[in-house]
């Protein structure tokens, strides 16, 4: 595009599909850490920040949100041509958000009982990742983003090296930080060992199990957690509609929510729900 | 009466906290027992009130539970979730400062780390004995954590003996507890009317000598005695632990690790919980700039994803294989290591399992008892390696991802005193990669790195004049198959980027032509713009006192030569391989390949060597990633003999 680049400044961009706005927050709540950033980036494009509107190429977009419309599919594939990085935000841009429940569910139906003029809305029957449409070079999960996380990737993107976005279950972080396993004291149901860590244990420190809301982490063995959860007597609707939440559109926990319901739409398989609480029962009888 | 270090004081109920502000004197901070978040933790301490009076503990595969016992006794609880470890061995902790300064040096440090002074109060038998293997762990060599010794020597240990053991207890069969035994400055055996004091060190006999104690009657003593039966009898003997190295490395091929791995989340909680587990990852921050950057360590998993991962791929990307590794490291090629068990039988890793997978079960499952007793290593501690600062005199491009860097050191290097195969090759801020050291000079060294990564990317990126924070060398080299192999005949088969780390078996050799007999280099790449030292292979080649044979998997237009794997040069050869010292280096594949060839001419397991790629992080042992069954591969390699490697070898995620 003619644009200097060897004396630029990189140009970042902050875009928005179906979201919440939320983690486009957490990039302006950074404050002092923004200051400096902004000395040492162009920040070009920035929806929530300014309604200054600009246009690409960028050497990083952030993308944060949902691909829900045939408008927004046909717009970031343009994004991605334009940007060199194109980073992905937050659990609809990462997982579908928690619009994405609407997945199970009767698009139609649910279209025709929110709106009066059902036909003026032209969305998708799905709520889809960014990284289904187009190529996704980095993610940032979380509903919403962790600020030390962005701040890490920035710093990273700057000086040339791997961010730390470690891809470890969050009871790494419960446990270095000393925080009682709130499942194994108390029984209270949380999905800790099967997402990613990266919040700093914000649900476990105050007593609640965590919600998955960082999605699933790498291999994931929600199975067997769910057989578990079952075998402690939970409900198999109970057990789906904890993966039912903002990053349930994400395998494995799509399975989980598809087999066990949860959800509108997700109908329990008992085959599924008992083949999981087996794989705990010998364990369990002979303890 | 005064009590001395020989002798069992006894100290009433209410004189304890008389015990505490001993322990509390000079600012020192009392750790103990405390009731939080639905268990008891180990937290600071200030008088007996902070003590779980009347609390107990349930404790079931993947349950715990507060149990409310009512009465006076402090101690009457089993192994709660906190171990020990987190104050001697910080979760999170700095390690090094560097900055960049603005004409391009290197200024590195330590990181500024206080340690504090510490009483641990309520230790267990299970857990002096975790204390006293991560002693074995991080002092007995032979590298060493300096900054565990500081906190372990700032730290007073007082021993409350186990009366009400859990379910998940198994102390019995790992030999450790419940009796109190040493690792103690002071011990106590908590009774009805009070406790039971004896001293187990200088520190514990001087404290003791402040206590108004008095001297246990009969009662006291047979009450002591019956407490300790009851808690024995109450664990029974769950796991049969004599033989159980041998057993479960027998074991390595059971169905088992795949069903057990079908329950595991892979979560790690049963290494956090563990008191022995000592596996750590080290992490770069950076301010914007990259100018001021700094590592911290931080407590690891070998459940997680990046621990058993390199450029190429994960060598335990199953989860069976992440389970068998912490099984088998716990149980058995500990043991090869440390000459201990890493297991003391608390059964933390039981109860804290999210899912309540039992490893005693586990165990008796995939090794079920036999007889066989094992003998245990001789440890001799070596000083570790320091960090220096090199500048890159010159560079080189050998294909267009893979750059050859002089390193020059100020002062030069003393060959003599430094041995290594690899160093670490840091740069502050971005990170840090092992690299095989391919040349020895006078000034320093010379390293061939491939981009496989944003850190190995930075480095080659460098100018000449930059400089780079490089530790080592380290780990074993070439020297002892070198001397084997005096007037023998050499084999060299390298793979791609295996080159650079055989280099100095190919100088030594040229260096010295005549100690040696025939010598054949076998060298192959993926293409031909892959090849790396074209000039150095085109000179080895004109020599007329080597054999060097080259091929590629794929030609290109220009290629004249071999086309195929690199067995496809030697594996019609004629030559006789009984005199035989075989040099390997290259993708793992390859070498099992080389290996069956060599094997067919028959050169022997033990004149065959390696050197082998595990994920190498800290370089001296300590971090844990590099494992290979029983191996450290930083430090008990990278090179092996395929006799040493046995049958650890060429098996899939080990």
């Amino acid at each position: 595009m003619g644009r200097p680049e060897a004396t630029a400044r990189p140009r970042l961009g902050v875009a928005k599909f179906a979201s919440c706005d939320g983690c486009q927050l957490q990039v302006l709540n950074l404050e002092d850490a923004l200051l400096a950033i902004a000395e040492r980036i162009d920040i070009v494009e920035f929806p929530e920040a300014t309604t200054h509107r600009s246009s690409g190429p960028y050497d990083v977009l952030l993308i944060e949100g949902a691909i829900s419309t045939q408008e927004q599919e046909e717009h970031v594939h343009k994004l991605r041509r334009e940007s060199k990085l194109l980073v992905t935000i937050g659990a609809c841009a990462t997982a579908g958000g928690i619009q994405a429940l609407r997945n199970w569910a009767n698009h139609d139906e649910f279209r025709a009982t929110v709106y009066a003029r059902p036909e003026w809305i032209e969305s998708h029957a799905m709520s889809r990742p960014v990284a289904d449409f187009v190529k996704v070079d980095a993610e940032l999960v979380g509903c919403p983003i962790s600020q030390s996380q962005l701040v890490e990737l920035v710093t990273a993107l700057l000086t040339g090296r791997r961010p730390y976005l470690p891809d470890e279950a969050l009871c790494l972080a419960c446990k270095r930080k000393g925080t009682v396993c709130v499942t194994v004291a108390k029984g209270i149901p949380c999905l800790g060992e099967v997402t990613r860590t990266g919040c700093g244990v914000l649900c476990p420190s105050y007593d609640r199990g965590c919600y998955g809301c960082f999605g699933p982490r790498e291999q994931a063995n929600a199975k067997s957690l769910a057989g578990h959860f079952l075998l402690e007597g939970i409900p198999d609707i109970e057990v789906g509609r904890l993966f039912a939440g903002f990053t349930a559109y994400n395998e494995p926990f799509r399975t989980a929510v598809t087999e066990l319901g949860g959800t509108r739409g997700a109908t329990p398989d008992a085959a599924w729900a008992e083949a999981a609480a087996a794989l705990h029962r010998g364990g369990h009888d002979a303890g | 009466m005064v009590a001395t270090s020989t002798t069992i004081g006894f100290l009433p109920r209410a004189d304890l906290q008389g015990l505490i502000d001993l322990l509390r004197q000079d600012g020192r901070t009392l750790l103990g027992p405390t009731v939080a978040d639905g268990a008891i933790v180990y937290d600071e301490i200030e008088g007996v009130a902070d003590l779980p009076a009347g609390w107990g503990s349930e404790q079931s595969p993947g349950r715990f539970r507060l149990q409310e016992r009512g009465g006076e006794r402090l101690f009457d609880y089993a192994v709660p979730p906190t171990t020990w470890k987190r104050f001697v061995f910080p979760p999170e902790m700095p390690l090094s400062v560097a900055t960049r300064n603005e004409d391009g040096t290197l200024t590195l440090g330590p990181a500024k780390r206080e340690i504090p002074k510490l009483a641990f109060l309520g230790v267990r038998a299970c857990e002096l004995a975790a204390l006293g293997i991560e002693d074995r762990v991080f002092l007995a060599g032979p590298y060493t954590d300096e900054d565990f010794r500081a906190r372990r020597n700032a730290s007073i240990v007082v021993a409350v003996q186990c009366a009400e053991p859990a379910s998940t207890c198994f102390c019995t069969s790992m030999g450790t507890g419940p009796g109190i035994r040493s690792g103690h400055d002071i011990s106590l055996i908590e009774l009805d009317e009070g406790f039971l004091v004896t001293a187990g060190s200088p520190v514990g006999s001087a404290i003791m000598e402040q206590l108004p104690l008095g001297t246990p009657t009969a009662d006291h003593l047979s009450a002591a005695s019956d407490q300790l039966v009851a808690a024995r009898e109450k664990i029974g003997d769950p796991v049969e632990a004599r033989g159980l190295h041998d057993r479960l490395l027998a074991k390595l091929d059971s169905p088992r690790w795949a069903e057990v791995a079908e329950r595991c989340t892979a979560c790690g909680n049963c290494t956090q919980s563990c008191p022995t587990c000592f596996c750590t990852t080290t992490v770069y921050q950076s301010d914007l700039d990259g100018v001021a950057t700094s590592t911290e360590r931080l407590w690891e998993s070998c459940f997680n994803e990046g621990f058993g991962k390199v450029a190429g791929g994960n060598f335990r990307y199953r989860f069976q294989d992440r389970y068998r590794q912490w099984l088998t490291h716990k149980f058995a090629t500990w043991f090869d290591q440390f000459g201990t068990s890493g297991c003391v039988g608390c059964g933390r890793c039981i109860t804290w399992c999210p899912v309540g997978i039992d490893v005693r079960e586990e165990l008796n499952a995939i090794a079920p008892p036999s007889g066989a007793v094992l003998t245990l290593p001789e440890i001799k501690p070596v000083p570790p390696p320091r960090p220096g600062i090199f500048t890159i005199a010159s560079k080189r491009e050998e294909t267009p991802d893979t750059t050859t860097l002089v390193l020059t050191k100020p002062g030069g290097m003393d060959w003599e005193d430094v041995r290594g195969e690899f160093v670490m090759v840091s740069l502050p801020g971005i990170g840090s990669v092992p690299i095989s050291v391919s040349q020895r000079t006078p000034e320093g060294m010379v390293l061939t790195i491939r981009n496989a990564g944003p850190a190995t990317t930075a480095i080659t990126s460098l100018d000449a004049g930059a400089q780079l924070a490089v530790s080592g060398p380290m780990g074993v080299d070439w020297e002892g198959p070198l001397e084997l192999a005096h007037g023998k005949d050499i084999v060299v088969v390298a793979g791609g980027l295996g080159l650079p780390p055989v280099r100095p078996v190919i100088d030594t050799v040229m260096n010295d032509r005549d100690k040696f007999g025939a010598f054949r280099l076998y060298y192959g790449a993926r293409t031909p713009s892959d090849l790396l030292y074209k000039e150095e292979l085109a000179a080895w080649s004109a020599r007329g006192d080597m054999e060097v044979a080259v091929t590629v998997d794929r030609a290109d237009a220009t290629w004249l030569g071999r086309v195929g794997i690199v067995t496809y040069l030697f594996d019609q050869a004629s030559w006789d391989g009984s005199k035989v010292i075989a040099f390997l280096c290259g993708p793992e594949r390859m070498i099992q390949a080389s290996c069956n060839v060599l094997q067919a001419h028959g050169v022997t397991p033990d004149r065959i060597f390696i050197s082998m790629e595990r994920h190498m992080q800290c370089g001296i042992g300590l971090c844990g990633h590099c494992q290979m069954g029983k191996f450290f591969v930083c430090k008990d390699g990278p090179v092996f003999s395929l006799a040493q490697l046995g049958d650890t070898f060429g098996r899939e995620g080990i």
